[in-house]
């Protein structure tokens, strides 16, 4: 048998506590940043820089959720960039057009559920790779796009739209607002609700799922939903901050979301991953690109640490699930 | 024409002289091994005759895993010595147990499904020609090999297309052709159907006819009688005692494993016959066609037949997991459409599936989570899971299955065969079903956790639920099942009530002897 017995004591140490302390270790790594930072520039510790920073995260870190939701069912979401830039044409042009404020987001979030949908379609009903249905709309999106904008932007008039993005609540930016208000019900839904707990089943062993009455397209259809949707989301926020609409945005964007969700833990190989630690990520990535900025670090630097990062990071986490087996 | 001989020649020279027949070739002194503060192995002192077939039993968790792992070189030990002909050995790691000449089969494949058998039979040890491989001459070569063997496989078909049990003749042969000395087969047969055991115990004869010294790892006690000279009895990782086959009985070896005897493992009670839970009248679907039988509460139904004989397949349409294009299904007397699992679940049918690692378990996921996963619907409140229940049901079902575990957190893949199978059971347990179809839940599962798993058909039986029970172990299913099904081909060719039919009769049926 190619299992280690438990009766010879071998059982690993309990998974939600090595969780937990995994989380700790990347807000640990955080604070260090930040601390860090701190003592090397005086410019860090700034109300103005802070909520730079926040600002700079949020998107990231929306983008990394819904990212992550994907990668546990074992799958994976490449075009969420391409959805970003996508949406933020759709909702300039929608404006442009005439369309009332409440009604172009609810538009836009709306494509956002049926590209996600479309992912899924094609995954469960065609029998595509997530790789390659979503490589595909990745460059389709960012075509239409083109398309529609002719190759140029389209600019948002709208001021309600275009102040939100840079006001602030209760001292914070409002978009690390946004953060909150898709991480509270992400957690909520992954973590509480036993459509979570399908996710990881359909991660590890789609057809043990199946086989205990989970209806496994559906969870399928769910995740990549909720990461497209998250995606139109971010595509508001972004249109809402650069006050256009653009298809060439966010370019890469979806890499930084994978990395994200990486270092904060989830795995490739599905069924492991939680909300918080893309959140971690996200504004881990964020730190290290501001900090690089404050200290004039080259830019092309800032990718090569970013890389590095990532190698760590993961590097660790699989030591530490290796020795916990 | 290359025969077996002939290739395994190459790597003769490479091994030292063998020990003469009857002579330890390796001896076991106090080999002990420790996990933290866990003794896996308490210390063992055991002797291996040269061209002797050494059969090791015991239960799960007894230390047979952790015994091949030591020999094998994969985990190092904490104490003792092993002295391999005559020669103390470290075994630190996999290459020196092979270059000595150590290998050993396991029970699941680890070979490459995508290359084709030549390939994988040479894999790792290629033949070269001018830097590149001869890769006609391999698959001569292997064809060769096979074909002295008397396997009728294809040498250059891809591993993947064959049966579970063809690809374990390959990985047998693969085995044998490295100029092995000391061969380990950790549960052979259990994915085996008989004419693929019968060829491998043709095999692993013809090996111990070489020189070829084996230890045979088995839960069938009637392999061990059939094949070994010797039997060594592991309980709870001590040695606790070795006899030669002649001077010992199936009764003595089960009282030293288990201190049980064998009445009480095919645990059956009789108990009065209900209404009948389900029928299918005519049934066909992919792998079996027209298929006719009952179920009544209180009544275990066995299904017998080969691997591949559409037993499996029969339950999986029965479940919804495949389209059905012919006949029909009443539950309760009422007719139904069972298009999916879902559908199936609801109506009260449970299915354990025959794999646990492709289709009954999340591996890499906690106990506790499996063993929820068909029932988070009813742990929902509003919108989240009720986290005391959730972690009470699993808990409960940790407890009455007596899965050996310290904690529902602890991941599925860490568990022995016998408590993952216990798992897969658990999940069931806790739903309330009429119909329990049970496929294959003994395979890989010591006799103590068989003897448990009956007794808990009992109990299902007693609360008035119906069993389906497939088995390609014909004891088991003979012993158990009030009425037995025999099917070959996708087909039922006949029908037996307890114990009206003899055991040959019944086999005849199945392989149409």
């Amino acid at each position: 048998m190619s299992v280690e017995t438990v009766e010879s004591g071998t059982g690993p140490t309990p998974k939600r506590g090595v969780s937990i302390l995994f989380g700790l270790t990347l807000l640990g790594l955080l604070v260090v940043l930040w601390l860090l930072l701190g003592l090397a520039t005086s410019a860090f510790w700034t109300p103005n820089n802070i909520s730079n920073l926040l600002r700079q995260g949020a998107m990231t870190a929306i983008l990394a959720v819904g990212q992550t939701f994907v990668i546990i069912t074992a799958g994976i979401d490449l075009s969420v960039g391409a959805v970003v830039g996508f949406t933020s044409v759709i909702v300039a042009w929608l404006l442009a057009a005439g369309v009332p404020l409440w009604l172009a987001l609810v538009a836009t979030l709306l494509i956002g559920v049926l590209i996600g949908a479309f992912h899924a379609f094609g995954i469960v009903r065609m029998g595509l790779p997530p790789f390659i249905i979503t490589l595909a709309t990745l460059t389709s999106l960012r075509g239409i796009g083109l398309l529609i904008t002719n190759g140029s932007t389209i600019s948002i008039t709208n001021e309600a739209f275009t102040n939100f993005s840079r006001a602030d609540f209760l001292g914070v930016p409002s978009l690390f607002w946004m953060v909150i208000v898709v991480a509270v019900p992400a957690y909520v839904f992954l973590h509480l609700s036993r459509f979570g707990r399908y996710l990881f089943a359909v991660g590890s062993n789609s057809e043990a799922a199946r086989l205990s009455g989970v209806n496994v397209n559906r969870t399928i259809y769910l995740a990549y939903i909720l990461s497209s949707t998250c995606a139109a989301f971010v595509g508001l926020l972004l249109a809402s901050r650069i006050g256009i609409g653009n298809a060439t945005q966010a370019e890469g964007w979806e890499l930084q979301a994978i990395a994200s969700s990486v270092i904060g833990g989830t795995s490739l190989f599905g069924a492991v991953g939680s909300v918080h630690g893309p959140l971690l990520g996200a504004f881990i990535l964020a730190t290290i690109n501001n900090g690089a900025n404050l200290l004039n670090v080259n830019s092309f630097w800032q990718r090569i640490i970013t890389g590095v990062l990532i190698i760590v990071i993961v590097y660790f986490d699989q030591l530490r699930r290796r020795g916990s087996r | 024409m290359t025969g077996l001989q002939e290739v395994s020649q190459r790597h003769e020279d490479e091994l030292e002289a063998a020990v003469a027949k009857g002579k330890p070739i390796l001896e076991l002194r106090g080999l002990q091994k420790n996990y933290g503060a866990v003794q896996a192995l308490k210390p063992a002192t055991i002797t291996f005759l040269s061209g002797e077939i050494h059969a090791i039993v015991g239960e799960n968790g007894a230390g047979k895993s952790t015994l091949i792992k030591l020999l094998t070189g994969v985990i190092p030990r904490t104490a003792g010595e092993v002295f391999w002909q005559g020669e103390p050995v470290q075994l630190a790691n996999p290459t020196e147990a092979i270059t000595r000449g150590i290998n050993a089969v396991h029970q699941e494949v680890v070979l490459c499904p995508h290359l084709s058998v030549a390939a994988n039979m040479f894999l790792g040890d290629e033949m070269n020609g001018n830097g590149l491989m001869r890769k006609r001459a391999m698959t001569e070569a292997a064809q060769g090999v096979l074909d002295d063997l008397g396997f009728n496989l294809p040498a250059d078909a891809t591993l993947g297309s064959l049966t579970i049990g063809q690809q374990q003749l390959v990985a047998t042969a693969r085995a044998a052709m490295r100029g092995t000395r000391f061969l380990i087969f950790d549960e052979p047969t259990a994915y085996l159907t008989r004419q693929e055991s019968a060829q491998l115990f043709r095999l692993i004869r013809r090996l111990q006819g070489d020189g070829v010294t084996i230890v045979y790892i088995s839960h069938r006690l009637e392999e061990v009688f059939e094949l070994a000279d010797r039997v060594s009895v592991l309980r709870d990782g001590t040695h606790v005692g070795t006899r030669d086959i002649s001077e010992t009985n199936e009764a003595e070896l089960i009282a030293l494993m288990i201190n049980r005897t064998i009445e009480q493992i095919y645990h059956k009670e009789q108990f009065a016959l209900g209404e009948t839970v389900i029928e299918a009248r005519g049934l066909s679907g992919p792998g079996f066609s027209d298929i006719s039988l009952s179920v009544r509460a209180g009544e275990i139904v066995g299904l017998y037949g080969l691997i591949g004989a559409g037993r499996s397949e029969f339950a999986l349409g029965l479940y919804g997991r495949h389209p059905l294009s012919a006949g029909e299904v009443y539950w309760q007397g009422r007719k139904v459409a069972i298009d999916n699992e879902r559908k199936a679940m609801e109506l009260g049918i449970a299915l354990a599936p025959e794999s646990r690692r492709d289709q009954g378990l999340c591996l890499n996921l906690p106990i506790g989570l499996n063993i929820n996963l068909p029932v988070f619907r009813r742990l929902t409140r509003g919108l989240t899971i009720n986290r005391g229940e959730e972690a009470a049901n699993a808990d409960r079902q940790i407890r009455d299955l007596q899965i050996k575990t310290p904690s529902r957190r602890v991941l599925a893949s860490a568990m022995s065969g016998g408590n993952q199978q216990k798992i897969v059971i658990g999940k069931w347990v806790s739903h309330g079903a009429k119909l329990f179809i049970f496929d294959e839940p003994t395979v890989g599962v010591d006799v103590g956790t068989k003897a448990e798993i009956y007794r808990l058909f009992a109990r299902l039986l007693e609360k008035g639920a119906g069993i389906i029970l497939i088995s390609s172990y014909l004891p088991e299913v003979y012993e158990l099942a009030d009425r037995l099904h025999v099917f070959r081909q996708g087909r039922l060719v006949a029908s037996h009530d307890y114990r009206a039919a003899s055991h040959e009769d019944v086999l005849a049926q199945a392989i149409n002897a």
